[in-house]
């Protein structure tokens, strides 16, 4: 498959008063024609703000220090405003968090979903519309055209996200980058919005880029997973590779913290001690070295690279860690075993 | 709602629900509100009177009738006259005209000037932002009846001197209208008092909006920054103004009145009803009804304001909206 999305280097930070937060600290990654990337990681690890760093929607305070976001090998960070707003909606959907705040309260949907497609397909108001009402029906609102007429808060939050995903789909983008868009769901609505976002990208060939803390969507909808850590990409490789075979301590910390039915019952979860680093003062060199069980020396002289694993599969495992946690696990075993 | 029992599904129904939007439910919620409505009667007697007034008084506000001075209220009189044997009902209606005119001229002043101010500190930030703030805080932290009369004072006798300077400049018999000073330092000191008001308001309205989730999703669908603002920010903007500038109508008049009492508001020959309460004051006791009549005419109007703003504020808020 051809790489749809490249982004190369990637730096974001913020202006804050006593300096600077250092949000996103040299992203790549690549993005195939219809591929669903997961990107994973703790509440404050750069993921959004990656994200968003894509298609400049940054706040006031940040800044992109450097780094390339070829679409399709267009570097989307050297447009002008004006070409930007075409890839906006027209090349790069996006859908966020919080349906509740997401829909402007005082716009009918109709109005609301006909306003890209007027400006990004240059249709008339009527066609706008009557496509609007397709696309409701298509994300599983019923008698959409009715719908149109109605305000944002006669819908529930589920209703709101279908909506917003309709939205972001109409104008039928390249690459659609959601952002915890389950997140302020309730679990069964949630399992119907992942499977409603599967739908469309089997339909469409859409290429999907799925931000979440939560390991069990990721699971059920990604080819392959990003894991990030303070503004770093940790880990790289295909869903089953990661699931299977986790290779940074931090991924292996997130799947400990991860109930399993399987699992026998009354024990605790691991956590990962410590708390995320403050991305003002981050640690000296690998960010994960002040909570990692694993650390040696090397971690706090040199910050590790994110480089294939040892016998990595074809989906390009790929990880920034000095140790090799297998063998460590090996030897405390063995040491275990012999004593 | 009953927008949603209409379920259209031909093309025309389609093109209908552009139209049905949210100024026609709000006007639908304001009438089914019935304080609103009981407090929009008497502000549209209110205008009505204060543009037609002087065709339905039956005397002239400076017509004396100097053998009924200070007559109680009578079939001639309706409510009575005052010490000068002028009528009071005509009085209260051309006084009419001094509420409006100064709480729509000074409202619109303050309203244009809070909301450069306040547009500026919003988009702007920083530097701006603070200084605006600052004068914001300055001119609040400021007692509103002590700046009138300080500008009053300080002001009157050097504009007054300038005006007659102009006037043997010129020859220019508009010079000569000393009440036009008095409307200028009027208007002048109760926008100086009312602009921080809406200054603050526009201000916060765009910060809070500009970070909305709505915003950021607009954004995100490529809108541009033209359509952003008047599709999504200003109207999700116009709702607490207007419920501001309601209120403030009622404020500035409220305002005008007490400047006027204290005797540094719109000076004769214009009857204004801080003067007439003020005038009537001083003869409570043997003749209450020249104190009752604009006192209470005050007071209605005051309250329809309020009960309108409130509507507003009702009908203006989506958020609040059972759906």
């Amino acid at each position: 498959m051809s790489v749809l999305l490249d982004v190369q280097d990637l730096q974001t930070r913020f202006q804050v008063r006593k300096g600077h937060v250092y949000a996103v600290n040299g992203v790549s990654f690549q993005l195939d024609q219809g591929e669903t990337l997961a990107v994973v990681g703790e509440s404050g690890c750069g993921k959004s703000v990656t994200m968003l760093s894509l298609v400049r929607l940054l706040p006031p305070a940040a800044s992109i220090e450097s780094g390339q976001v070829l679409l399709r090998g267009e570097d989307l960070l050297q447009l002008n405003l004006r070409q930007l707003r075409d890839v906006r909606g027209g090349e790069i959907g996006m859908i966020f968090q919080d349906p509740m705040t997401s829909l402007n309260p005082f716009i009918n949907i109709g109005t609301q979903m006909a306003e890209p497609l007027i400006y990004h397909r240059g249709m008339s108001k009527s066609e706008a519309l009557a496509r609007s009402a397709e696309l409701l029906e298509m994300v599983g609102i019923p008698d959409g055209a009715a719908r149109l007429r109605e305000y944002p808060h006669q819908f529930s939050g589920g209703m709101r996200q279908r909506v917003m995903i309709a939205m972001s789909m109409s104008c039928e983008p390249a690459v659609l980058i959601a952002d915890e868009p389950t997140t302020a769901l309730d679990v069964t609505i949630q399992a119907q919005i992942v499977e409603l976002v599967k739908e469309l990208r089997d339909r469409s060939g859409v290429a999907v880029i799925w931000i979440t803390h939560d390991l069990s969507v990721v699971a059920g909808i990604a080819d392959r997973v990003i894991v990030m850590y303070a503004g770093y990409i940790v880990e790289e490789a295909p869903v089953d590779a990661l699931f299977e075979d986790p290779r940074h301590p931090y991924t292996v910390g997130l799947m400990g913290a991860l109930p399993s039915l399987a699992g026998e019952t009354g024990t605790r979860l691991t956590t990962i001690g410590g708390s995320p680093p403050d991305l003002v003062d981050l640690p000296e060199f690998c960010p994960f070295h002040p909570r990692c069980p694993y650390a040696i020396d090397r971690c706090r002289k040199e910050n590790p690279m994110l480089e294939p694993v040892i016998d990595a599969g074809d989906g390009g495992h790929r990880a920034a860690c000095w140790v090799d946690i297998r063998e460590v696990e090996l030897e405390a075993g063995a040491a275990a075993g012999s004593v | 709602m009953t927008t949603q029992e209409i379920a259209p599904t031909d093309d025309f129904g389609i093109a209908e629900a552009s139209r049905t939007n949210l100024w026609k439910d709000a006007v639908a919620r304001l009438a089914a509100n019935k304080l609103a409505v009981i407090g929009i009667i008497p502000i549209i007697l209110l205008f009505f009177i204060a543009i037609f007034g002087p065709y339905l008084t039956p005397y002239d506000f400076l017509a004396q009738d100097f053998t009924a001075r200070l007559a109680a209220p009578s079939s001639e009189h309706w409510l009575g006259t005052d010490e000068l044997g002028r009528d009071v009902f005509s009085r209260i209606l051309y006084g009419a005209r001094t509420a409006v005119a100064v709480g729509l001229v000074s409202t619109a002043i303050s309203l244009i000037v809070g909301l450069i101010m306040g547009s500026l500190a919003g988009y702007l930030g920083g530097r701006v932002d603070m200084l605006v703030v600052w004068l914001t805080d300055m001119t609040r932290s400021m007692p509103a009846l002590l700046l009138a009369i300080v500008i009053n004072l300080t002001l009157k006798v050097p504009l007054e001197a300038w005006m007659e300077q102009m006037y043997l400049a010129t020859k220019n018999g508009f010079f000569r209208q000393t009440m036009w000073v008095d409307l200028v330092l009027v208007f002048g000191a109760l926008a100086l008092i009312q602009w921080p008001g809406y200054a603050r308001l526009i201000r916060g309205q765009i910060l809070s909006i500009r970070s909305r989730n709505y915003v950021l999703a607009a954004r995100a669908l490529g809108m541009p920054t033209g359509r952003i603002l008047t599709r999504y920010v200003i109207p999700n903007a116009m709702g607490p103004l207007i419920v501001a500038v309601s209120a403030g109508l009622g404020g500035a008049m409220v305002l005008e009145s007490a400047f006027s009492f204290l005797g540094v508001g719109v000076q004769l020959p214009i009857p204004s009803w801080g003067k007439m309460i003020s005038d009537g004051l001083r003869m409570w006791q043997t003749h209450p009804y020249l104190l009752a009549g604009p006192a209470v005419m005050m007071a209605i109007i005051t309250v329809s304001f309020a009960w309108l703003g409130d509507g507003l504020n009702d009908a203006l808020n989506p958020r609040q909206w059972g759906g």
